[in-house]
């Protein structure tokens, strides 16, 4: 194995996937991560999360391209490089007759070097249910030993598949917690989830992927910008909305009466804000748009029309 | 339970007459046409086990461990995190090949300790190097079918071939056996079945060692082509 102490965690080369079904489930993917750097990777479901990161850790072969992990090749150093890994699937499946701890004990063995203080100390700090069988646990409890597993030999690159599946707030805070300490010690960590919500607070930079292809990668702080909001006004009593309208990027979706609901990127929301309160307001909401709706707005920047 | 009810009958002229009254069709396939006839003990469990309640017995255990350590796990998702591990596909699946292997050689070594410890009991007489002979051809035969089922589910993502298919073509196996002196077309085939090869009435005459050696080197060449097999494919999401 040829691994380079400056290789980035990630760099995949033209990376596709065609399922024997026809589909293309990852068209082409260019991506590079560094390390130390939490990287979310978002889309809508079906959107080839899953496939690209089974693609890392060998579970699938790709139809062209390639992945390298901290500069070893997934195909040729597929060994290797899941040595440094570690992967929470996104159905996770365990083994139901084992308790927890026959489980992490069963995965530590075919692992070989597992930090035992780690593993004991992440069981503690996410309250790991360990001595019942796993058929008895609810999703959160067998997420939480997803995680640890994940964790417990202290990878150099940890591979999320949408981890927050089943974790109550609490434990998805506590995980966000864990993501950013593990980058804090160098480490890289790659999360996918179909809600910008889930990634934002955590990582440093977003990819979003859509129909197997990568659409745009951004620094999370550039993409909430670009996000548009969804304003309703409600005001005193019907008000002429021409002025609203001519606000760069504001524009107004409905008028019912005294009750305008209008779209407006971040950079839009002082002007706004100001123009509203020439009149007389009884409420005013601003809510983050969803994951599609900024999908589309990035594709009518790009402007590939689709 | 079989072999205790071969006391009565034990040495009976009438159930040798009944016996030579049977369809030929019959005859073959449970063994009763060559020597030794059902009335000796080596016969009778030849004809009562080992001819086809054994054989049935180690194939449905062994197809089913076989397939079920693998197809079944992929099948049930569970191999989704234990290949994203360290280690090669390849080794996973000979790994799970001893695991096959053992517990055909438990069920297949209990087996004949039972028959060697009840032998003195009810008066069977056997050779004690035949019944040893006939416990490895039955743990061959649950070898040939383990590592079968075991390497198809490598090979393929299913659960119902890697069943269905050993199942198959051990019943046709056993038929072939069993019928090709009656069915003359069958005759060119009966090389292909294992039964045929290692012997069919194995406690009366023992095994044909290279028979049995052709067998256990066609279930490691098969096993062999499921660990090659199963690292050229992707692996399926439940």
């Amino acid at each position: 194995m040829d691994r380079m102490e400056d290789a980035p965690a990630i760099e995949t080369l033209g990376l596709s996937k065609t399922y024997s079904g026809g589909t293309r489930a990852l068209v082409d993917l260019d991506l590079r991560v560094e390390r130390g750097e939490v990287f979310g990777y978002l889309g809508p479901n079906g959107a080839g999360k899953s496939t690209t990161i089974r693609l890392f850790v060998g579970l699938i072969r790709p139809t062209a391209g390639r992945a390298r992990l901290l500069g070893l090749d997934t195909q040729e150093d597929g060994v290797a490089a899941r040595r440094i890994v570690g992967y929470v699937p996104g159905d996770l499946r365990l083994a139901d007759r084992l308790t927890g701890s026959e489980q992490l004990d069963s995965l530590a063995r075919l692992r070989g070097s597992v930090d035992r203080r780690l593993r004991a100390e992440l069981c503690e700090r996410l309250d790991v249910v360990l001595d019942r069988p796993i058929r008895q646990l609810s999703r959160g409890n067998r997420q939480k030993l997803g995680i640890v597993q994940a964790f417990m030999h202290r990878p150099e690159l940890v591979v999320l598949d949408e981890p927050s599946a089943g974790l109550d707030p609490l434990l998805q805070a506590e995980m966000r917690t864990l993501l950013r300490e593990t980058a804090a010690a160098g480490a890289t960590v790659f999360l996918s989830s179909h809600s910008l919500d889930e990634v934002q607070h955590v990582a440093d930079r977003v990819g979003i992927i859509r129909a197997g292809r990568l659409t745009d990668v951004d620094a999370v702080e550039a993409l909430r910008e670009r996000a548009l909001r969804h304003v309703t006004v409600t005001f005193a009593e019907s008000v002429d909305t021409g002025a609203l309208a001519r606000l760069e990027g504001v524009r107004v979706v409905r008028v019912d009466g005294p009750v305008v609901s209008l779209s407006a990127p971040e950079s839009a929301m002082d002007a706004l804000l100001k123009a509203v309160a020439s009149h007389a307001v009884r409420d005013f909401v601003s809510e983050p748009a969803d994951l599609e709706e900024i999908f589309l707005e990035l594709y009518r920047e790009s402007g590939d029309g689709r | 339970m079989l072999a205790a009810i071969f006391p009565s009958i034990e040495g009976s002229p009438e159930f040798d007459e009944l016996v030579a009254n049977y369809p030929e069709v019959l005859k073959e396939l449970f063994g009763l046409g060559e020597g030794g006839g059902i009335t000796t003990g080596a016969g009778y469990l030849d004809v009562e086990l080992f001819s086809f309640m054994l054989p049935l017995l180690v194939l449905v255990l062994a197809i089913g461990s076989g397939a079920r350590t693998f197809a079944g796990e992929e099948d049930a998702g569970r191999l989704e995190l234990v290949l994203s591990y360290p280690i090669l596909r390849s080794r996973a699946v000979l790994a799970k090949g001893v695991a096959v292997a053992v517990e055909v050689a438990v069920v297949s070594g209990v087996t004949g300790l039972a028959m060697a410890l009840l032998d003195p009991v009810v008066g069977l007489d056997l050779s004690s190097r035949n019944l040893a002979e006939a416990i490895v051809s039955l743990a061959a035969l649950g070898l040939l079918f383990g590592w079968l089922a075991l390497a198809l589910g490598a090979a393929v993502p299913s659960r119902a071939l890697a069943i269905g298919i050993p199942a198959g073509i051990a019943a046709a196996a056993y038929l072939v056996n069993g019928l090709h002196g009656l069915a003359g077309w069958l005759d060119p085939f009966r090389f292909v079945s294992p039964f045929w090869l290692m012997g069919s009435s194995p406690l009366r005459n023992g095994v044909d060692w290279p028979g049995v050696l052709t067998v256990a080197v066609v279930a490691a060449l098969v096993l062999l082509a499921g660990a090659w097999l199963v690292e050229r494919r992707d692996l399926q999401t439940p």
